[in-house]
C-alpha cells in the first residue's frame, strides 16, 4: 500500500480533530475531578486495588464484558442486547484494526488521533496481498456488524415493544443531536469508503458501493464530500458527547475500576457519585421496574430522571423526587449498570437539615432492663425483637412466641415495656446522625441481655440490625431463617397442607439482605407454594415503604393494588408476608387472606403426643 | 403610686385575632393534608417516643393552629420517625413529612 | 293490569316496601340470600332509643305477608333489560319479568379483623357489636365472663381511610351507649368506658340517652382513639389510647373490648350496578338521582332504592324510605300508562 498524499492530510479531517480533542480534554478533567472529590481513603482504596490481580481480572472482565458486550443487557432482552454489543463491540474492533492497519503499513502517521478513521481516504492499494484482504474483509464485517445494530436502534426509537421495553426515555434537544449523528456516522463511512474502494481498497460490503458510485462517476475517490460529511458527523457526535447521555460511554470505563475497588456514594454529585451520575445511559430499563410508574405521572420520579435533574443541578427538583423515592432497590438490580439509585438518593437526603435537633438523651434515662421481660424456659437464648410495628399486627409477636414456646426455647421479649426504634426509618431519611443514639441504646440492651442470638421478625429492622449495627459475637436472625433451621433440625414438627399460597419477598429482605430461599424452603413444609409473576429480586414492592416521604394515601394504594395484582398471579388462597408493614399494606386492599409467616408456621405445627 | 401588693396577670386566653398564622400557611402548602387533621389522638396513642417523653403529635399540630408553637414544638425532637403514627392515621395524613416540614418551616 | 316490582333484599326496607307495593295492588316479589327475612335486623336484641324489643318489630313488619312471594336462600345470578322490562335470573333457575326493581340489599358489616391493631380474632376478650347484641340474644359467649371493666371502641371501620371507608356509620354512636347502659344492667360493678371521636347524637331523645348513660349508669366517655390493644399475662387486654381532652395517651387493663363495626357496602354492589346501569358513589354504596329530593330513584329507569343501600341509615328511616321508594314506584306505573 502507498500513501495517496505527500501531506497526509486534508482540511476534512478537523471536524474530527475537534471533536476528539475536546471529548479527551473532557475526560481527562473528568477523571482529575472525580479523583481530587474522593475521600483520601477512597483514594488509597483504588491505588491499592490497581495492584491487586484479582480486583484488575474483575476489571478487565467488566469492561469486556459490561463496556463492550452488554452482558446484562442481553439477560434481559436478546434483541436489546445484540443492539447494544453490535454498536459498542463493532465500533471497538473498527478502531482497534484501524490501528492495526496503520502500524503495520505507515507506522510512522501512527501518531496521529485521524489517520486510523480515515485509513480508506489516505491509502491506496498497490498490489492485493491475502494479508490485505483479510483486513479489508474484517473491517467491512465490522461495520456491518455496527450498520446492524443502528438499524436496529433507529426501530427501538419507533416500536420499543420490539426490544422487550414497554416504555423509553424522553430524550433532551442535545441528546437528539448526538442521537442523530450517531446513527449518520456509519452509513456515512460506508458511503465515504464506498467512494474511494476503487482506489483505496474495500471489500464485500464497500467496494458494490464503489461499483455504484464508479458507474455515475468517472473518478469518484476524489470527492471529499462524503469523507467531509463523516467527519462531520463524527466531530459532532464528540462535540455534543458530554453533555448527553452518550457521556456513558468514557464514563463506564472509569466507573468499573471505582465499584471494584469497593468505593461507594458518599456526596450527591462528587466523587463516586459524579463517575454513577455519568454512567447512566438513559436506557430506561429502570422505567419500567419503577413500582410507581404504576401512574403515568410516576415516570418523572425515576432514577434515569432523577439522575438528569442532579446533572442539571436542579436541586429542588432532584430532591423532590428523591422524597418520592419508595427506597425498593427494584431499579438498581435492573440497572445494566446497577447504578447505586438508593445510595444516590440517600446522599441527597443527607444534605438536607430540617432545622432540627433531635434529643435522644432520655434514652439515657430509661434502665435496659425495665424495656425487656424474660420468658424463661431453658433451653437455647434468644433475645426477640418485635419492633415497633409490631403493636399494630399482634397476631405476628404471639405466633412468634407460639412457635418459641412449642421449640422450647429461652427467650426474653426486648420490647415488651417500650420500644426503642431501630433506627432504620431516621437512617432512611437521612438522618444518620441522630440514628446513632436509638443504635447505642438499643446495642446496650442487647449486650445487656446476655443472649447470643438476636430475633427479629421484622425486616426493617433486621436490614438495618445486619447493617448499621455492629454486635460482635451475636447473631442476628430473621424469623424466616430461624424457624427454617428450627424446622430443619425437627426442633419443630410441621404438618402439610392442600392450600396454595403465595410468599411476597420483602424489598428490605429479599433484594436488600439477599434472602430469598431460607422462608421459601419453611414455607413448602405447610403449604403448595405457587410463584407470583415477579418475584424474588423482581418483585414489586408493597408500596408501605417508609423509605418516600412524600407519597400521597392514593399513590401507595395503586402500587400495593399493582403488587397485589402481580402476587395473585396464579390464583393463590393467601398472600405469606415476611414483614408487618408489607402485612398491614397488602390487607388493607386484598380480597385474598393476608397472612404472616410466623402464623402460618405457629397454625400448622404438629401436637406433640404427652 | 402606692403598691397595692398585686397586678394584673395576663389572660390565659389565646387571642385568635391575634395569632400568628403565616408559618401555618406555609406548612399547608408544604404538606396540604395537615388541615385534614381531627385531633382523634390516634398518632399520640400508638407514638414510640410517647412512651418516655411527652411527645404528642396531635397536640402540636393543634397549637399551630392556634399560632401557639413556642411551647410545643421543642417535643417534636424527640421523634424517632419510626411511622407508627402514619400508618394508623385515619385521614391519611403522611404524618412523617409533616413532622420534618414543621421542622423546617417552624426552625425549631 | 298487574305489574310485577322485584325486591331485592329482603329486610326491614324490603318487607315493608313490599307491603306497600302489594296495596297499592302491584304484585311484589321478595328475593331474600339469607335462609331468613330481616336482615341484619334479626340479630340484633333491642333498639335505641328506647329499649324496644327487635323481635317485637320484626313481627310488626312480618305480620302481615300475604300476597307477597318470597324466596328465601335465593341470590340473583343475572339481569337485563328487555325494552322497559326487566328479566332476572334467580339461582334457584326462576326468571321473573318485573316492571320496577327496588334495591333494597342494605350493607355489609365492617369486618372488624381488619383492624389487626385491635385484635378481634386473636386475643380472647375482642367483641364485635354485632357479637354482643347475639349475646344479649342468647346470653352465651365464652368471651364474655364477668367483666369488671369493659371498654366500647367507636369508629371501627368507619371515618377511616386506612380502613377504606371515609364515611361515618351515622348509628354506632347510639348503639354503643344503648349497649353501655345494657351491659351496665347486667354488670352493675362493672366500669364501663367509651373511646370515641365525636359523638353523634343527632336523632330525638338521643341527647337523653347520653345524659341517662352518664348520670343514671356512670359511664365514663374518653375523647380518643385506641391505637393498640395487647394481653397482659393474665390474658386481660391492655388498651392503649390517647385522652384528647386531657392531652396524655392513657392505658386501662380490660375484661372485655367492644368494637363498634360499622356499616362497610355490600361488596356484591358493583356488579349489580355493571347489570343494571346505576351508579355507584365513591364510597361504595349505591348513588341515587339526587340526595336531597329524589333519593329512592336511581339513574335507571324502573329502578329505585330504599334502606342503607345508600348509605347508612336508622331504623325508622329505612322505613320511611321504603314506603317513599314503594309510593315512587306506584307513581312511575301512573305514568308510564
Amino acid at each position: 500500500m502507498r500513501e495517496r498524499f505527500i501531506s497526509g492530510f486534508d482540511y476534512f479531517v478537523l471536524p474530527f480533530m475537534v471533536g476528539m480533542i475536546f471529548v479527551l480534554l473532557w475526560c481527562i478533567i473528568g477523571i482529575i475531578k472525580i479523583m481530587v472529590q474522593l475521600e483520601r481513603k477512597d483514594r488509597i482504596k483504588l491505588y491499592k486495588s490497581l495492584v491487586n490481580p484479582v480486583i484488575m481480572g474483575k476489571n478487565v472482565r467488566d469492561w469486556f464484558g459490561d463496556c463492550l458486550f452488554h452482558v446484562k443487557l442481553w439477560k434481559r432482552n436478546k434483541v436489546l442486547g445484540y443492539m447494544h454489543s453490535s454498536i459498542a463491540f463493532g465500533w471497538f474492533m473498527l478502531i482497534l484494526i484501524g490501528h492495526i492497519e496503520t502500524f503495520l503499513y505507515i507506522p510512522e502517521r501512527g501518531g496521529l488521533f485521524y489517520y486510523p478513521i480515515f485509513f480508506r481516504y489516505f491509502m491506496a492499494v498497490e498490489s492485493p496481498t491475502l494479508k490485505g484482504s483479510l483486513l479489508f474483509f474484517l473491517m467491512d464485517f465490522f461495520l456491518l456488524v455496527v450498520l446492524s445494530g443502528i438499524i436496529l436502534a433507529i426501530i427501538k426509537r419507533f416500536r420499543s415493544k420490539l426490544m422487550g421495553m414497554r416504555r423509553t426515555t424522553k430524550l433532551t434537544l442535545l441528546d437528539r443531536v448526538g442521537l442523530y449523528s450517531l446513527w449518520a456516522i456509519f452509513p456515512l463511512r460506508l458511503i465515504a469508503e464506498g467512494f474511494t474502494a476503487g482506489v483505496g481498497g474495500g471489500s464485500f460490503l464497500t467496494v458494490p458501493v464503489n461499483w455504484l458510485f464508479a458507474s455515475i462517476l468517472s473518478k469518484p475517490e476524489n470527492f471529499t464530500i462524503a469523507w467531509w460529511a463523516y467527519s462531520i458527523a463524527l466531530g459532532t457526535f464528540m462535540m455534543v458527547l458530554p453533555f448527553t447521555r452518550y457521556m456513558h460511554i468514557p464514563a463506564e470505563f472509569i466507573l468499573i475500576p471505582l465499584k471494584n475497588a469497593g468505593i461507594r456514594v458518599r456526596r450527591p454529585r462528587k466523587g463516586y457519585a459524579l463517575a454513577e451520575l455519568y454512567s447512566c445511559p438513559s436506557c430506561g430499563v429502570c422505567l419500567d421496574a419503577c413500582p410507581m410508574s404504576v401512574d403515568k405521572a410516576g415516570l418523572k420520579n425515576t432514577t434515569v430522571y432523577y439522575i438528569r435533574q442532579v446533572k442539571r443541578r436542579n436541586e429542588p427538583r432532584a430532591l423532590a423526587i428523591a422524597d418520592k423515592c419508595l427506597m425498593c432497590g427494584k431499579c438498581s438490580v435492573l440497572c445494566p449498570i446497577n447504578i447505586s439509585a438508593i445510595d444516590l438518593r440517600l446522599s441527597l437526603r443527607k444534605k438536607q437539615s430540617y432545622n432540627i435537633e433531635n434529643d435522644f438523651s432520655y434514652l439515657d434515662k430509661v434502665p435496659n432492663g425495665s424495656l425487656t421481660s424474660a420468658i424463661s424456659v431453658g433451653g437455647e437464648k434468644v433475645l426477640y425483637y418485635s419492633g415497633c410495628m409490631s403493636s399494630l399486627t399482634p397476631v405476628i409477636s404471639q405466633s412468634v412466641q407460639k412457635v418459641l414456646t412449642r421449640a422450647g426455647i429461652d427467650f426474653t421479649l426486648m420490647d415488651s415495656q417500650g420500644t426503642v426504634c431501630c433506627g432504620r426509618p431516621l437512617l432512611l431519611s437521612g438522618r444518620t446522625e441522630e440514628a446513632k443514639a436509638l443504635i447505642e441504646k438499643n446495642k446496650q440492651i442487647i449486650k445487656e441481655s446476655g443472649a447470643p442470638i438476636l430475633l427479629v421478625s421484622c425486616a426493617i429492622c433486621y436490614r438495618t440490625f445486619e447493617e448499621d449495627y455492629d454486635l460482635e459475637g451475636i447473631q442476628v436472625m430473621h424469623y424466616t431463617d430461624y424457624f427454617e433451621q428450627l424446622a430443619d433440625k425437627g426442633v419443630i414438627k410441621l404438618k402439610k397442607q392442600e392450600h396454595k399460597y403465595v410468599y411476597h419477598d420483602p424489598c428490605e429482605l429479599g433484594r436488600g439482605c439477599g434472602i430469598y430461599e431460607a422462608p421459601r424452603k419453611a414455607l413448602a413444609r405447610v403449604t403448595n407454594l405457587v410463584p407470583a409473576a415477579k418475584e424474588r429480586k423482581e418483585s414489586i414492592c408493597c408500596g408501605g415503604s417508609l423509605g418516600s416521604l412524600t407519597l400521597t394515601h392514593e399513590e401507595r394504594g395503586r402500587i400495593t393494588e399493582n403488587s397485589i395484582r402481580n402476587l395473585t398471579a396464579n390464583s393463590p388462597d393467601a398472600i405469606v408476608t415476611a414483614c408487618p408493614l408489607c402485612m398491614k399494606t397488602f390487607s388493607r386492599q386484598s380480597d385474598i387472606k393476608v397472612v404472616d409467616f410466623a402464623q402460618v408456621i405457629a397454625e400448622n405445627m404438629i401436637e406433640e403426643e404427652e | 403610686m402606692i403598691d397595692f401588693g398585686y397586678c394584673l396577670t395576663p389572660s390565659s386566653t389565646i387571642e385568635i385575632d391575634d395569632a400568628d398564622l403565616r408559618l401555618f400557611d406555609e406548612l399547608c402548602n408544604a404538606e396540604p393534608d395537615a388541615i385534614k387533621c381531627i385531633s382523634c389522638g390516634s398518632c399520640a396513642a400508638s407514638c414510640t417516643a410517647g412512651v418516655f417523653t411527652d411527645v404528642n403529635l396531635r397536640k402540636v399540630l393543634l397549637c399551630l393552629q392556634r399560632g401557639q408553637q413556642k411551647d410545643v414544638l421543642p417535643q417534636l425532637k424527640s421523634c424517632m420517625l419510626c411511622g407508627k403514627c402514619h400508618i394508623v392515621c385515619p385521614r391519611g395524613i403522611n404524618t412523617r413529612h409533616l413532622i420534618l416540614s414543621i421542622c423546617k418551616i417552624y426552625n425549631i | 293490569m298487574k305489574r310485577n316490582v322485584l325486591i331485592i333484599g329482603g329486610g326491614p326496607a324490603g318487607i315493608e316496601a313490599s307491603r306497600r307495593i302489594r296495596d297499592y295492588g302491584h304484585t311484589p316479589i321478595l328475593i331474600e340470600k339469607e335462609s331468613r327475612l330481616g336482615g341484619h335486623l334479626a340479630k340484633w336484641h333491642k333498639l335505641f332509643p328506647d329499649g324496644e324489643s327487635t323481635k317485637e318489630l320484626l313481627s310488626s313488619l312480618t305480620s302481615d305477608m300475604e300476597g307477597i312471594n318470597s324466596f328465601t336462600d335465593t341470590n340473583i345470578v343475572s339481569i337485563n333489560k328487555l325494552k322497559d322490562l326487566y328479566v332476572a335470573i334467580f339461582s334457584n333457575g326462576i326468571s321473573v319479568q318485573a316492571d320496577a326493581i327496588l334495591f333494597a340489599t342494605g350493607f355489609s358489616m365492617f369486618p372488624a379483623e381488619k383492624k389487626e391493631e385491635y385484635g378481634y380474632g386473636i386475643y380472647n376478650h375482642v367483641i364485635t357489636n354485632a357479637d354482643l347484641e347475639n349475646f344479649f340474644n342468647t346470653g352465651k359467649d365464652p368471651r364474655i365472663k364477668e367483666p369488671k371493666v369493659i371498654g366500647f371502641v367507636h369508629c371501627v371501620g368507619s371515618r377511616d381511610e386506612k380502613a377504606g371507608n371515609r364515611h361515618c356509620s351515622k348509628v354506632c354512636c347510639a348503639t354503643a351507649l344503648k349497649q353501655a347502659c345494657e351491659m351496665k344492667e347486667l354488670y352493675p360493678d362493672a366500669t364501663i368506658y367509651c373511646f370515641y371521636m365525636d359523638l353523634r347524637m343527632f336523632g330525638r331523645k338521643y341527647e337523653d340517652l347520653y345524659l341517662n348513660a352518664r348520670r343514671k349508669y356512670g359511664i365514663f366517655f374518653v375523647r380518643g382513639r385506641v391505637s393498640e390493644v395487647s394481653e397482659d399475662i393474665d390474658g386481660r387486654l391492655v388498651v392503649k389510647a390517647e385522652d384528647t381532652l386531657v392531652g396524655k395517651p392513657i392505658r386501662i387493663t380490660m375484661d372485655l373490648l367492644v368494637l363498634m363495626s360499622g356499616m362497610s357496602p355490600c361488596v356484591e354492589n358493583p356488579e349489580i350496578a355493571s347489570m343494571t346501569g346505576v351508579h355507584i358513589g365513591e364510597d361504595g354504596f349505591f348513588m341515587p338521582r339526587d340526595l336531597l329530593f329524589r333519593s329512592t330513584e336511581s339513574h335507571s329507569k324502573g329502578i329505585f332504592f330504599a334502606g342503607a343501600a345508600t348509605g347508612p341509615k336508622t331504623i325508622p328511616e329505612t322505613l320511611n324510605e321504603a314506603r317513599a321508594a314503594a309510593m315512587a314506584i306506584d307513581n312511575y306505573f301512573k305514568h308510564k300508562d
